[in-house]
């Protein structure tokens, strides 16, 4: 689905990725760990291409995303992402939060927008909600509704960076169960994040990324049962 | 004491001269309400233009010349602009209201458009990544999205920069024309007497500006109550 060749990401003279090339293959839950600073937001950041990559091809579904032809906004309509700080629109409800981007994009109707927001507001149990503004809910609602406020574009891959990481503790469980359910449901996702328990139950595979490389990549049994370089059992003995 | 009397009498009294105090104060708001509207149109305007930045992030050349516009209006006194507005830009025109609206629309749109960009630019970074990360393109991410939250940080300063330019147009005068200053100025020199005319012309701004602090107040008030930050 998405193929990476030798991606490279420079602010000014920071090198932050230095030649990442990965294939993610349709229903993989990519689960990205790695030291603060490593370049982790930086490399999901690319695959939407919030991040211009300073060089380095990237391809969704056999087109070059990184061509500046490309056209984003069409390209972006099948990528979710979900923010570290929720990024709910402010000054919207969370019923408009939901259906902004399909209404405006002529994806939907308003009525079958609305329809399919109230659907996927049951799922998570927010559907009285609906007419709230973010300010009044807690960091895992938001958090929830910021997940199906992505599903609503009906995306075919979801980009999560720390999803729990802004979260009280008593909260982490709701948003990873909403994530678990989506990865059941056959969701392509890449994930980065601090929870190995999630990496370990959810991941079809795990990468350990660090000063802008990918060095370590296993499925979860042998990732964190056999780590083999030394970085990432150092990484793990600190986490673990 | 009758001296006292007297000299009221005289200031605003005699021959209706009141009249011609709230002749000044129309002219004054006349004024001030023009600028206002064009320096709101300006400000907004530059602003868009001055944040304008090229895909490859550089400044745009719009950027650059708002850039400028704000940096030689903010670098200049507003009675100068006034006189070379009036002696030298627009010298052909007799019509002293027209030359000052835009005098003071124009110096005021300096302020609204440094106004508007930071406003524009204190909305959080991450509420334009969320809209654009759903497909949203850049106008659309504006437009929706930071601009409705923009307001609500920009309409106090605006508010403030309002009631500045209402006592900015103080300076009318120096282009002959009879604002409130200029009116008490001249009635204080035919009746050799200051002290009334200009306080009753302070008077008269001061409550002015309490109306519109109050106006504004209560604007703020009811945004703040739907605010949904
Ligand atoms: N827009 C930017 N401009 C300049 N430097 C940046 C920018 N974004 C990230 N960096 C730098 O790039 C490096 C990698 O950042 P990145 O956010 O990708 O790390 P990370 O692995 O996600 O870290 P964390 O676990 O703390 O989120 C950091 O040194 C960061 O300061
Ligand atoms: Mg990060």
């Amino acid at each position: 689905m998405i193929i990476i060749k030798d991606l490279r990401k420079e602010f000014g003279d920071l090198k932050v990725l230095n030649g990442i090339s990965y294939h993610i293959k349709k229903g993989d839950k990519i689960v990205i760990v790695g030291p603060s600073g490593s370049g982790k937001s930086t490399f999901l950041r690319c695959l939407n291409l919030l991040e211009t990559p300073t060089s380095g091809r990237i391809s969704f579904e056999g087109e070059i995303i990184t061509d500046p032809k490309a056209d984003l906004n069409r390209i972006r309509r099948h990528m979710g992402m979900v923010f570290q700080n929720f990024n709910l629109f402010n000054n919207l409800n969370i019923l408009d939060n939901i259906t902004l981007a399909p209404v405006k994009l002529k994806i939907k109707s308003r009525e079958e927008a609305e329809e399919d927001a109230f659907r996927l507001l049951e799922r998570i149990g927010l559907k009285d909600k609906a007419s709230a503004y973010p300010y009044s809910l807690s960091g895992g609602q938001k958090q929830r509704i910021a997940i199906v406020r992505s599903l609503a574009m009906n995306p075919k891959l979801m980009l999560f960076d720390e999803p729990t990481s802004a979260l009280d503790p008593e909260m982490v469980g709701e948003v990873l169960e909403v994530m678990r359910e989506l990865a059941n449901d056959g969701m392509t996702m890449v994930v980065v994040t601090h929870e190995m328990g999630f990496a370990r139950e959810v991941g079809t595979k795990v990468l350990f990324m660090d000063e802008g490389v990918i060095v370590e990549e296993n499925t979860p049994e042998e990732f964190f049962a056999h780590p083999k370089s030394p970085r990432l059992q150092d990484f793990l003995s600190k986490v673990l | 004491m009758a001296d006292f009397a007297d000299k009221f009498q005289r200031a605003f009294l005699e021959g209706d001269r009141w009249k011609l105090y709230f002749k000044g104060l129309g002219l004054t708001l006349e004024v001030a309400l023009f600028a206002a509207i064009l320096g709101l149109v300006i400000g907004t305007v530059a602003a868009l233009l001055r944040l304008g930045k090229t895909n490859d992030g550089k400044n745009t050349v719009g950027s650059f010349i708002a850039g400028v516009y704000i940096d030689v209006i903010r670098g200049t006194p507003s009675v100068v602009q006034l006189l070379i507005m009036w002696f030298i830009i627009m010298k052909n025109s007799t019509n002293g209201v027209l030359v000052a609206s835009l005098s003071f629309g124009i110096n005021s749109g300096a302020y609204v458009a440094e106004i508007i960009r930071a406003g524009i630019l204190a909305v959080d970074k991450g509420q334009t990544e969320a809209g654009r990360s759903l497909g949203l393109s850049k106008a659309q991410t504006f437009l929706y999205i930071v601009f409705p939250q923009a307001v609500k940080n920009v309409l106090p300063p605006i508010g403030n920069e309002f009631i500045v330019l209402v006592k900015e147009t103080a300076i009318v005068g120096y282009v002959s024309l009879s604002d409130l200053t200029r009116v008490a100025n001249q009635v204080a020199s035919r009746t050799y007497e200051a002290f009334f005319p200009l306080v009753g012309a302070a008077v008269i701004y001061f409550v002015i500006i309490k109306l519109m602090t109050i106006g504004l107040g209560i604007l703020e008030r009811r945004l703040r109550k739907s605010d949904h930050h």
